[in-house]
This record gives C-alpha cells, structure tokens and sequence, in this order.
C-alpha cells in the first residue's frame, strides 16, 4: 500500500528545550497507525506540525506527496483534524458548527447541506443538532469535535486523545467510530496515553517519549521486545515498602526488571506462574505486606517500561 | 461568624487578584477622572477647570467711527486675552467661511456706519434727537461651539449696552436741560463737545453706584470654589461601584456553574453563612474600591471631601446599597454571563440617572424620580454636600435613603436565592 | 469570499447568541440617546432649555421690579418669582441651580450709597449656576449704568444752574431714572445674530447629543473585536481554522468584516431610530454621513484588532474595550463638546479617531457640510484604520 504519510527527521526547539527530536515514520494508505506516549512526549507538538499549524525547526513531511512546509494548502485540503481541546463554537448548534467549518473546507450549497445531514446521522446526533453546543455532555461535544473533522472526507485524520475525560460509554462509541471509519478505507493518525486504545485500534504503534520515537511496529512486534515477558504487579503498604521491595528484588535470579511506582511494584519476569511463589516468600522474609497481586501478560505498557524503566501512567 | 469572614476575606483576595478585574475596578474610573479633569482645564495654570478658553473668533470693522473700533479694542483687551483668540480680516466672506470651516466659532462683522447709527454727527445739531436708522452688528455664530459662541454675544451685548446706556445718559441728559429750559438748543453742539472730552477723560459718577452679590450657603462655611472635579470624581466612583457588585453578583453564580459553591454547601457551614460570606465578600470589595479611588483621587488631585465623619457613615452606605443591588440582578438572572450583561447595563443606566456623567445630562421629571432608586444620586449628593462643607447632620436623608435601598434590595434578593439556587443544576 | 462571509457570519451568531447582547447593540444606545437628547422631539429650539433661577423679592421696589424684569429678557436664563419658603424647598431639593433673594431696601438710593445687596444661592460646582452668576452680574451692572447716567444729567443740570434743594435735586433725578429706562427699554437690538447659510431650518441640536452617543457606543464594541480574538484563542478555534484551506488573511478579514458590518447596521439603526422617534435631522448629506461613519468603524476595528495583540484573555479585552473606548470617546468630544476644552487639549485630542469622527459628524450636522468639506476627516479615519490594521496583522498571533 502506498504511504499517505511520510515523516522525515521532524525537529522543533522551543528555545532551548526541543519539543520533538528527529521523528521518522510512515502510515499507509487506509492504516491507523497510534502514537503512543505518556504526557509531555512530543506527540501533540508532533501532530501540530503534520496538521500544518507551524513549521518544524527542520525535517519535513510529506501528506500524499504534499510537504507540510511548502505545500500547506494542498496537505489541510487532505487532513482532517480531530484536536484533544473541544475546539467549537458552544453558542451555536451542532448544525451551525458544521455548517460553518464545511464552508471553510470549500463546501457549499446543496452539497453542504447534504454532507452535514450526513456526518450527524454518522455521529448519531441528527435528532439533536438544533441544541447549542454548550448544552451538550462531554460525549456529545467530543462527537461533534469529531464530525468537524469529517465533513471534507479527508483521507487522513488526526485525532489528537480523542477520548480524554468522557465516559466509558461515549469512549466505546468513538472507538467504535474509528474503527468503522478505517473500514471505509480512512487512514487514521491516532494519539493516545491510553495503552488499551493502541492495542485495540491499531495496525501499527509508534511509542514516543522525551520526543524521539523509540518504538514503532506491529503490537505483536512490540510486545515480542519483551519477549514472553509477563509483569507481576504488587501493591505493598506505602512508597518506602515498595523502594525497599524492589531493592530485595535487584539481582534475584529470574527476574528481568523491577520498578516501583509509589506503593506499586512492577516485576517483570519470563514465567509468571512460576515466579510469584518464591517473590512472595522474599517479601514475608523481609516483612513486607503484600496488599495485591496482578499479573499482566506482555502489552505495550510492559515495552514502554521495558524501554523506558518508567511506567506509560507516570 | 468566622465561616462568613473567611469566605468574604477570601473573596476579597480574589477579587483583588484579578487583573482584568481592576481594569475596570480601579484603572478605568481613574482614567476617566483624569480624563475629564484635562478636559475640563483642571490641570492647567488656571486651576479650577471652571470654563472656556481661546476662544477663535474673526472679526471684520468696516465700521469708520470710533465704536467699531472700541468694540475691536475690547476683544484685544488684557481682560480677555486668556478667554478670546481673536483675528481680522478685511474681508467678510474670509470670516464667514473660517465659521463654516468649524475653523472659528464666530464672526464679527461691524459693519460701515455703525457709530453713526448710534451717534449721529447731525444729532448734535439738531433741536431734538432723530431716531437714526439702526444698523447692527452680525454675530455669525458656529452651531458646534454654542457654549464659547454664547460667551462671545454676551461680551457683545455688554459693550452694546454700555454703549447703549452712553448714548441713552448723553440724549437724557441733554433733553433733560432742554425740557428743564436750563440749555438753550444753539448751546448744546458746544456742551455736548465739552461733555463728551469730560467723560472720555474718566469722568463718571458710576464709581460709588454698585450692587453687591452675596453668596450664600445653608451653612456657617464659606461656599466651596468650583471644582469640576470634586463633581465628577464621585460620579466616576460610584459608576464603577455598580461595576464591581454586579461583577460580584456574576461570580456568585460562577462558582454555583463551577461546583464549588455546592461544596460548601455540603460542609459544616449553613446556606445563610455561605451567602452571607459571598454577599459580605462583594461589599468588603466595593468599600475597599471605593475607598482606594477616594484616597488616590485625594492625593492626585488635591480634592478636599468635606468632614471625615460624615466621610465613614457615607462610603459604607453607597457599598451597601450599591451590593445589595448587585445581590439582587445576580438573584434573578440564570447565568454568569448574564448577571455581567444586565449588571454592566444596570451600572450605565443608573450612572446617567444618577448624574455620574455630570450635571449637563437633563435629568428631570420621570427620570428624576426614577434616579431616586439608583445609589449614585444619593451618593453623589452626599458627597457633594460633605464637600461642599456639609455635615452629618445635612446627609442623613442621604444615609437613610441608602439604607432603606440595602435593605429592600437585600430582602428581595434573599427571597429570590434560597438553597436551591445556590447548587449547579 | 465565501470564507470571510461564513467567519463574519459565524461571529454574528455568537455575538447574538443571548438576547441580552440587544442591550448593548440597541437598547442602551437608544436609552442613553434619548436621555441626553432631550426626549421625543429632542430639544427643540421651542423648548426651554435656559437655568432655572428662583427669585424671591422681599424689596417690592421699582429697582427690584426693574431687575427682575431685565432678568426675565435673558436668553439664558429663566426666572421664577416665588415666596421665600417654597424658593427655599425647591431648592433644597435640587430642583434648580441657583436662588436669588432681593432682600428689602434694594433701590436706588442703596446702590448710589454702595449699599444695595443681592443675596445669591448655587448648586455646587454647577455650570448652570457658574452661568447665572455671569448673568446677574451683567444685568446688575445695566441697572447701575442707567442709575449712573441719571446721576451725570443731573451732575451736568448742577454745574449749568445748582439746585435750589435736595426735593429739587432728587426730582430732576426720577425724572432723569424713568427716561433713562424708558429709553433704554426701547433701545433697538443692535446685534443679529446668525449661523452659516447651509445650515438646515430645522436643524435641532439634540442631534448632537446622539452623534456623540452614536460614536460612543459604536466604537466600545469595535474594540471588543480583540474579546473575540481572545476567545478563539482560548477555545482552540484559532488553531483549527488554521489547520483549514482558509488562510489567515481570510481569517482577519472575515473577523473584521463582520464586526464592521454589525457595526454598519448598529449605527443604521440608531440614526433610523434617531430620525423616526425622535425626529432629528442628521444633515442634508447622506453620502457624506455614510461614508464618515463608514471610515469611522474601519478605524475602530482596525484599532481593535491592534489590541486584540497586547491582552491576554477575554476579561482583559473587555475591561480594556470599555475603558479606552470610553475615555477616548471622552477625549474626543463625544460627552462634553471640544470647545469645553482648554486649547492644549483640544490639540492634543487630534490623536484620537473619536475626535476626527465627532468634528466630521458636527460638520455634517451643524454645520451642513457635505462629502468633499469632511474629506479631510475620512482621509484621517482611513489612516488611523491603516496604521492599526498594519500593526495589529503584523503582531497578531495565532496561538
């Protein structure tokens, strides 16, 4: 499949402290391809510049062939933006914001008309597209926030954390949308803290922290960086029961890493079922409680931590 | 107690805090008191800001006689000279369009034969006085500077009726000395002759004829000189008052959209203390501003506000009542962002009525009765009363009448505001 | 094209998304106009518009007859003879600027004795009452001066044949008085008084109150162009538009074009309003007000988009639209006329386009001045609009 994205060596300083440090990668045509990565790791920064907001301090990208720097125009005519901030007018309704960005995406008349129509039967609120914006709950901003992005019918969308701070019930709901979305052959710039969003969504991942991409692949290709590698979650009594935990845990054969967060410890190791029984007996020698145990199997949480030595929440 | 305290102190502070706030709290009322004080001369080397100055007017004597040339003299005069910035010309068109320009307020066209319509050469051969044709002087005023072009007619008309009277005292007197037979008419060319030389030397009886003017006030102090800004400063103090308490009504609903509001709700403190703290944080914020503005304006502009006792009951009264308004607009109003569009309305509408924007805005009858309800107009008086020498005794109609509006703006509010207003919907 | 009508028609919406906006658009202009102008009918040149002055006569006195009458011939003031105790209510309760009593013993014979006194109550720090003042003291000095020209026919009948006795002397006196007065009632008015021949017959100069209100509350909204750039900047708007075909040219100039329209339509409305309900007349020169004020609203915005540079948030944007539109407005003469002010000043507000507008607009009201006499205040109008627009898109940010 030909690539509808291409992104080469994108750098941005903000004075002295560089926001985004040498991103490479490609998407496919029809791929939704997640950047993953705690807060702060450059992936907004990294989106702002694909969307054509500012220019990067050096590199380039390149949508369908159009440069982000030289050929901005061309590339927003291609790219629909979905952005993390619920970024519409709440005076007005649900119509009259779509109505209004379609204008500015060169809709008009009947074909305006018919593609709004559209896009609120798309998003489910064609039954309440007369109420202001600002009567609406998280969920429904959120999808209108995403029918915006829609109405030019791009061929590439970027959803910068679309599901931040909404309900489980309306985060199904976009997932599902961006799932149906890509079926109909729409490539998908996802961004995301979410590991669970990543794993669920994407054909291929690309973890970014302190912005630099340290990881890009398939989730079966990350997770194999871990090996068959599964991670023991202890919850002890406090943040100084942990440090103490993971001190006894250092240099114990058959344990690939430990880390502590807060009264949290995170041990990885190739065998769970055979690993808890002699951990545990370690933490009742040395008097430590334990409150919870849970095993988790490799996923992306475990490579950013196997890359990092942070956990993907931190 | 203490809960109410604590939540109006902490209002206080965050009313303080807001920078875009004290724009219109603090800076624009003082922008707009030095504002009228430049524009009013407040500033200037003649002090008191009481009136015009420079006035340009263009004059035209073609006049051959030496009254066209008086009246000339009298606009060149040292008496006027920080009043009228005359010129002449020769031509009377130039003078008539500099008018229509808006580049003069007045043209003084004395035309030919003026004197001699008021002193005919041929009157004083005469056995009577021939009424001669009346030819007068033109005054083409510009529309746009009423006020100067007023001034510059008065100064006219003062030098006609001088001239007038002159003219009237000669014919009387010497009709007089005919009717009496005391003159025979071949004498009078000759006595008018000698006359006139006497009164152009000074000779005048109307030194000791005098009308004193005595001011009076309804008090035992001297009459305060004029000062616009003594007027306007209050004015401008209590105009943004009204700002700051419907400012604070906005942000009392703000915090019931925002949640936290109800979260005081669920602790100890009770609904009454709660309100009563944010009611007693929006009147601490409109004392302390009122209050700042009086002491900055005191010390920038020299402005003397009359006894300090009647100073302490005042400014308390304008921030109550001036609150309770402010309680009231937020009680009634569903939003934040209307209690700021009604409340900014309600301060403009009531600084006009309550003559904040000066005494030259006609505020009479219905109107007049309606300002009754604002506090700017008891304020403003109250202020003016104390500065103009007043006492407590002479403000408590003032005082009383501020009361009675914190009281059935209050109890109104309080109505308006029970529990279930106060949580976000 | 469409682009800019689709953002200007954008920002109409959310600027009249709550009704409450009518306030500041309509209702508050129109309140204010009304007030100051005068009411319906606005002060017309039937209406009387003269200082009140309460007069109380406890002389009965032919002199404070005389006085009384004299005053009542002042254009200035008008004069309302009543008992002392109801002078003293009304003017207690504000009701007029200034009081006079004519206490007893007010006559002739007092002022040749330096002795007559008039006792005089004002309003503090009241222009009307400044007036007054000014008045009374020139009718006072017309009363002495014809006492005065009495006293030198009889100074002049003395040194041609003395008086046989004081009955004698003060006879020829009375006489003297009452032909002085008698003459000097019939005295011609030797002052006409005119105004430049292009001015309108019907001309009423409450309309000069409204063109001051007009400009006032047109330009504060102008300036509040910079809230709404504010709050696209807050809301993330801003960013997005970016990231749409639309350029950011499209987007000033759709931003701008909206708030110069609303405004276009806002000052239709006021002068529909103005003209219709309170029949004045906005000059004879349609084209000159259209394109006067047409000049004027580029300049307010172009000057609110300049300052939509330096705020921060959308609370700074309003509080510093309010305060500099007001003072400016003040500055300019839209409150008190520019002749009020010292002649300093009045140079100094040439920096203002609230003072260009205003004289622009007198001239086309009062003084009947078509399109090619206010030329001069476009061009200046049509600058200021340059110059800020220039600074503003030069500064403008768009995160």
């Amino acid at each position: 499949m030909p690539n509808i994205l291409e992104v080469r060596q994108l750098v941005k300083h903000y004075g002295s402290f560089t926001a985004v440090n040498g991103v490479s990668f490609e998407i496919q045509a029809g791929e939704i391809f997640s950047l993953l990565g705690p807060n702060g790791a450059g992936k907004t920064t990294t989106i702002s510049i694909l969307s054509t907001l500012f220019p990067p301090t050096s590199g380039d990208a390149f949508v369908d062939g159009h440069s982000v720097i030289t050929d901005a125009l061309a590339v927003r005519r291609l790219i629909g933006i979905v952005p993390q901030e619920i970024a519409l007018y709440e005076e007005l309704t649900a119509r009259e914001n779509l109505n209004f960005w379609g204008t500015l995406y060169g809709l008009s008349g009947g074909a305006l008309k018919s593609r709004v129509e559209e896009i609120l039967t798309q998003i489910g609120l064609l039954d309440k597209a007369s109420g202001r914006i600002k009567t609406y709950s998280g969920g429904m901003k959120r999808r209108v926030n995403i029918g915006v992005g829609l109405l030019h019918r791009p061929q590439l969308l970027f959803m910068d954390e679309p599901t931040v701070g909404i309900d489980p019930q309306s985060r199904r709901a976009i997932l599902d949308m961006v799932l149906e979305l890509n079926r109909q052959g729409m490539a998908v710039l996802y961004t995301t803290h979410y590991m669970e969003e990543a794993q669920e969504l994407s054909h291929r991942v690309g973890i970014m922290d302190h912005g630099q991409m340290i990881a890009i692949g398939t989730v079966k290709e990350l997770t194999r960086q871990v090996g068959e590698t599964e991670t023991l979650r202890f919850q002890v009594a406090d943040a100084g029961a942990a440090a103490q935990f993971t001190a006894l845990l250092q240099g114990t054969a058959g344990i690939t890493r430990a880390t502590s967060t807060g009264d949290e410890v995170s041990v990885m190791v190739p065998h769970a079922a055979e690993a808890i029984a002699p951990i545990v007996t370690q933490a009742t020698e040395a008097g430590l409680k334990i409150r919870s145990l849970d095993v988790q199997e490799p996923n992306l949480e475990a490579v950013f931590l196997h890359l990092t030595g942070r956990a993907l929440r931190d | 107690m203490q809960k109410l305290l604590s939540i109006a102190l902490k209002d206080l502070k965050v009313a303080f805090r807001d920078r875009a706030g004290l724009i219109l709290m603090l800076l624009a009322p003082m922008a707009l008191i030095i504002g009228m004080g430049v524009i009013s001369g407040r500033f200037s080397s003649s002090g008191s800001g009481a009136g015009i100055s420079d006035i340009p007017i263009v004059i035209v004597n073609q006049d051959e006689g030496q009254l066209g040339q008086a009246l000339v003299d009298v606009f060149y005069s040292p008496d006027l000279v920080d009043l009228i910035a005359p010129i002449t010309t020769t031509v009377v068109e130039t003078a008539r369009q500099q008018v229509s320009d808006n580049t003069a307020t007045a043209a003084v066209i004395i035309p030919a034969g003026f004197t001699a319509s008021i002193i005919p050469e041929t009157a004083l051969t005469a056995t009577s006085f021939q009424t001669p044709t009346v030819i007068s002087i033109e005054l083409q005023t510009n529309p746009t500077r009423a006020t100067s072009a007023e001034v510059v007619r008065s100064i006219i008309l003062e030098f006609l009726a001088r001239v007038e009277t002159n003219q009237v005292g000669g014919q009387v007197t010497f009709e007089q000395l005919l009717t009496q037979k005391l003159v025979r008419p071949a004498d009078i060319p000759a006595l008018a002759r000698d006359f006139g030389t006497r009164m152009d030397a000074g000779a005048n009886a109307s030194a000791s004829t005098t009308i004193t003017i005595e001011h009076m006030t309804n008090n035992d102090a001297p009459p305060a000189p004029f000062d616009v800004l003594a007027l306007l400063a209050p004015g401008m103090a209590l105009l943004f008052l009204m700002y700051t308490v419907t400012r604070g009504g906005a942000q009392l609903l703000a915090e019931r959209d925002a949640g936290t509001l109800g979260r005081m709700l669920i602790s100890p403190a009770s609904s009454a203390q709660i309100l009563g703290g944010k009611v007693a944080g929006i009147f601490l914020t409109a004392l302390a501003q009122v209050v700042i503005l009086i002491v900055v304006s005191t010390l920038l502009f020299n402005l003397h506000w009359g006894d300090w006792r009647g100073l302490i009951l005042l400014l308390p009264a304008v921030a109550a009542a001036a609150t309770g308004w402010g309680f009231l607009i937020a009680s009634f109003v569903k939003t934040p962002q209307q209690a700021g569009s009604i409340g900014a309305a309600v301060m403009l509408l009531f600084g006009i009525l309550g003559g904040s924007f000066g005494t030259n805005v006609p505020i009479t009858g219905f109107l007049d009765t309606l300002s009754k309800i604002t506090p700017n107009a008891w304020g403003i008086q109250g202020f003016t009363a104390l500065g103009n020498g007043g006492n407590v005794t002479q403000i408590m109609p003032n005082l009383l009448a501020l009361c009675i509006i914190a009281m059935v703006t209050f109890g109104m509010a309080s109505l308006l505001f029970r529990r279930g207003n106060l949580i976000k919907k | 094209m469409r682009k800019i009508i689709a953002i200007a028609w954008k920002d109409a919406l959310i600027n009249f998304a709550s009704p409450s906006s009518l306030l500041f658009f309509f209702v508050l202009p129109v309140v204010f106009t009304f007030i100051i102008g005068g009411g319906f009918g606005g002060a017309t040149a039937s209406q009387d518009t003269r200082a009140k002055l309460l007069v109380v006569d406890q002389a009965g006195t032919a002199s404070s007859q005389q006085l009384i009458d004299l005053l009542g011939q002042s254009t200035a003031l008008s004069i309302e003879p009543m008992p002392w105790a109801e002078a003293n209510a009304t003017f207690d309760a504000d009701d007029a600027p200034a009081l006079l009593i004519i206490p007893a013993g007010f006559n002739s014979t007092a002022m040749i004795s330096g002795t007559a006194q008039l006792q005089l109550k004002q309003q503090p720090n009241n222009l009307d009452a400044v007036l007054i003042e000014r008045t009374l003291n020139t009718t006072a000095s017309q009363i002495t001066s014809a006492i005065a020209a009495a006293q030198t026919a009889v100074a002049e009948a003395e040194r041609i044949r003395p008086f046989t006795s004081p009955a004698e002397r003060q006879a020829y006196f009375d006489a003297a008085l009452k032909h002085t007065t008698q003459l000097l009632a019939q005295a011609p008015s030797r002052l006409n008084v005119t105004k430049p021949s292009q001015i309108a017959p019907d001309f009423n100069p409450a309309a000069q109150a409204s063109a001051g209100q007009l400009i006032t509350w047109v330009f504060i909204p102008l300036l509040g162009i910079s809230a709404m750039f504010a709050y696209e900047r807050r809301n993330g708007t801003l960013r997005r538009v970016l990231t749409t075909p639309a350029s950011r040219a499209q987007l000033l100039l759709g931003t701008i074009f909206g708030q110069f329209v609303t405004a276009l339509v806002q000052m239709g409305l006021l002068i529909g309003f103005g003209a219709v309900v309170m029949r004045l007349n906005w000059g004879q020169s349609p084209l000159a007000l259209i394109v006067l004020l047409s000049s004027f609203a580029l300049a307010g915005v172009s000057l609110g988009t300049m300052l939509g540079t330096f705020v921060r948030s959308e609370g700074q944007a309003n509080g510093l639209s309010i305060l500099l539109g007001q003072v400016m407005a003040l500055l300019g003469g839209c409150w008190y006329p520019l002749e009020l002010f010292p002649a300093p000043v009045r140079t100094v507000v040439q920096v203002l386009p609230t003072t260009w507008a205003m004289q622009g607009l007198s001239n086309v009201l009062q003084l009947g001045a078509e399109l090619p006499a206010v030329l001069p205040n476009i061009a200046v109008l049509l600058g200021f609009a340059a110059v800020f627009f220039v600074i503003g898109v030069a500064r403008f940010r768009f995160e």
